[in-house]
């Protein structure tokens, strides 16, 4: 402790004497510290809100293109009919009435050195501090043939919930038995590590529970390996017997290719026909932050991994999915919607520390995520990460996954299943309410 | 000089706010995810914890971590905690008010849990509000998250290891679980 504690008092006299220096950004006009959020997800909602439970006087503008959010996190149960879109949307009228001026427009630039973000009206709003929160956006041409219009008609890839979510709900209910469901996963990171592997369960769920037991799911995978591995094969085998096969980026399961008219994914060797084709294209950072210049080689935002402000730009922090943080390169936090809120909790600290000169507090950061593979069965991973000796690691002692063979696997899954719902309750209601 | 002393002010202001988000605030935060703002749970299958025994609180965060108590998520949590940060939580937790959350439960199922109160009001109360500064409070505590606490005293697999409770989870029904679950819920 008495290392943090030098190193924070070290932080402070560095970080506190050019702030000094600078114009002070908070004796403006109104006497009040401006901070504008772009994005309203998880990580833009709970950074505006807690911003203002923390700071009343702080003038918080939350900028989201939306006017009602629909949660990723058990989107996948919307797929299988378990559950119910409206279930997870929310709208900011709960923001609003704390205080926070939420603007629905979109960002479209940047402007590091002025300290301003101009939105897509023409509007110019200034800033003493900025998150950005913008999540993942596509790069389509990862995957030869696929489109940004092709997902918003005939191929949703549903990793955006919402309408798409539906339509790929539809596909999967008019496919005949004895239909192949293919789910091509691009190469990681991709937000919801084990998002591919849950869906490929639901849909299993989906088609077992409707008597459709000649149907197959098919990985296609970029990747050799994926979250929780152990529990879902566990769970496929207890559950569907054969019905989903996985195939890895080593037996050339990268999809690169596909023809929307015959609904075929070409891998480099071979080609599968599908009946619904389901492609999950590639990411990278929101677009904003690409455009900003925050974005690094891989198109994702390097951040401080202790207060998650960018390496790239001062006074902008990066929360939430656009941004890679953690213990690298081994144990990055998942792009999961808790994780993104104990990020954006830190920013939040840190930005009060910043705009008082003081040193930023010391920050905690964890990750829960849940996945429910079927009827009463979930399990999760946990990501416990703390500071030693002025770095960010991750907690090996604690964290992991769910047991996998234990006696008391009935009560364990179905513990697990249940409090994936009331998880996202809270959340939901941290974030937004 | 009278900006210097506005700004000697604003600066004051705002460096309470940061320490507000340090140490065990912070830390702290990081429960609301899953329990809510100051452990005030609105997800029925997640418990409430502003409000319990402090005692309670810190007997069950180091029997996870240390791995004698069963659980689902929570040992795999608290396990990079050291014992002074679970004290400091289950101090911070204690002191927040007990907030009982209002469910809709029928009033039948009330009548029913009622008469099954037997096993639990020694401990718990008739009105779920226990008075030894130990035992949790389950009035209004949510119905799901109780039913499921019931189900792993039941299975020996498990393990729990609070005998009474396992006894007496086991001499009632699934049925009248539910009811007394759902008793304890709508209790104010």
């Amino acid at each position: 402790m008495n290392r943090l504690n030098r190193r924070d008092f070290l932080k402070a006299v560095t970080i506190a004497a050019p702030a000094l220096a600078l114009h002070a950004p908070w004796a403006h006009a109104s006497g009040k510290s401006r901070v504008v959020v772009v994005g309203g997800g998880f990580g833009g909602a709970v950074a505006a809100k807690y911003l203002k439970m923390l700071a009343p006087q702080l003038d918080i503008t939350l900028v989201e293109r939306n006017k009602v959010y629909v949660s990723c996190p058990l989107s996948n149960e919307v797929i299988s009919g378990h559950g119910e879109l409206k279930d997870l949307e929310i709208g900011y009228d709960g923001l609003q009435k704390r205080g926070v001026n939420v603007v629905f427009d979109e960002a479209t630039a940047i402007d590091a050195t002025k300290r301003t973000v101009t939105l897509k009206s023409g509007t110019t709003l200034a800033y003493d501090a900025l998150v950005l929160s913008p999540g993942i956006d596509f790069n389509y041409a990862g995957v030869e043939g696929y489109t940004e219009e092709l997902a918003n008609t005939d191929l949703p890839h549903a990793y955006k919930a919402g309408p798409q979510t539906l339509m790929l709900k539809k596909q999967l209910e008019a496919m005949p038995d004895g239909g192949t469901f293919v789910i091509a996963v691009p190469p990681g990171p991709f937000r919801c590590p084990p998002g591919p592997y849950e869906r490929a369960s639901q849909v299993a769920a989906y088609l077992k529970g409707h008597g459709k037991t000649k149907s197959k799911v098919l990985i296609l995978d970029a990747n050799d390996s994926f979250s929780k591995k152990g529990l879902f094969e566990q769970a496929w085998k207890t559950h569907y017997g054969n019905m989903i096969e996985w195939v890895p980026g080593a037996s050339d399961g990268k999809v690169v290719k596909i023809d929307p008219k015959t609904k075929t994914a070409y891998t480099n060797f071979g080609e599968h026909k599908a009946d619904v084709l389901n492609v999950i294209p590639p990411h990278h950072a929101g677009s904003i932050a690409k455009q900003a210049g925050l974005t690094n080689e891989k198109g994702w935002c390097p951040v401080d991994m202790l207060t998650m402000e960018s390496t790239v730009q001062k006074n902008v922090w990066v929360v939430g999915d656009s941004c890679v943080h953690g213990e690298l390169p081994v144990y990055p936090m998942p792009k999961s919607a808790h994780a993104a809120v104990t990020q954006a909790k830190v920013a939040v600290g840190a930005i009060l520390a910043r705009l008082a000169g003081q040193p930023a507090p010391t920050p905690y950061f964890v990750n829960t995520c849940y996945s429910i593979a079927a009827p009463d069965w979930g399990f999760s991973v946990v990501h416990v990460y703390r500071v030693e000796g002025g770095k960010l690691i991750y907690a090996q002692e604690a964290g992991g996954i769910s047991v996998i063979d234990t006696p008391a696997i009935t009560t364990l899954r179905k513990l697990e299943a249940e409090y994936a719902v009331g998880w996202l309750k809270n959340i939901m209601a941290d974030c937004f309410a | 000089m009278g900006s210097r002393i506005a700004m000697a002010v604003l600066l004051a202001g705002l460096g309470t706010w940061a320490h507000a988000a340090d140490s065990i605030e912070a830390l702290a935060s990081t429960c609301n995810n899953c329990h809510g703002v100051n452990g005030v749970s609105v997800g029925p299958t997640m418990p409430s914890i502003g409000g319990l025994p402090q005692a309670y609180l810190t007997n069950v965060m180091l029997e996870w971590k240390s791995g004698t108590r069963f659980s689902a998520t929570m040992g795999r949590l608290l396990k990079s905690y050291s014992d002074v940060q679970i004290a400091d939580l289950a101090a911070y937790f204690a002191k927040q008010p007990w907030v009982p959350q209002a469910q809709k439960i029928d009033a039948a199922r009330v009548r029913l849990g009622a008469q099954s109160l037997k096993r639990c009001e020694k401990c718990h109360g008739d009105d779920g509000l226990p008075r030894d500064g130990e035992t949790p409070p389950v009035n209004g505590q949510w119905a799901g998250y109780l039913y499921l606490e019931s189900l792993k005293y039941r299975d020996d697999a498990v393990g729990m290891s609070n005998r009474q409770m396992r006894g007496a989870m086991k001499k009632l029904s699934d049925e009248e679980l539910r009811a007394v679950s759902d008793y304890y819920a709508s209790q104010k």
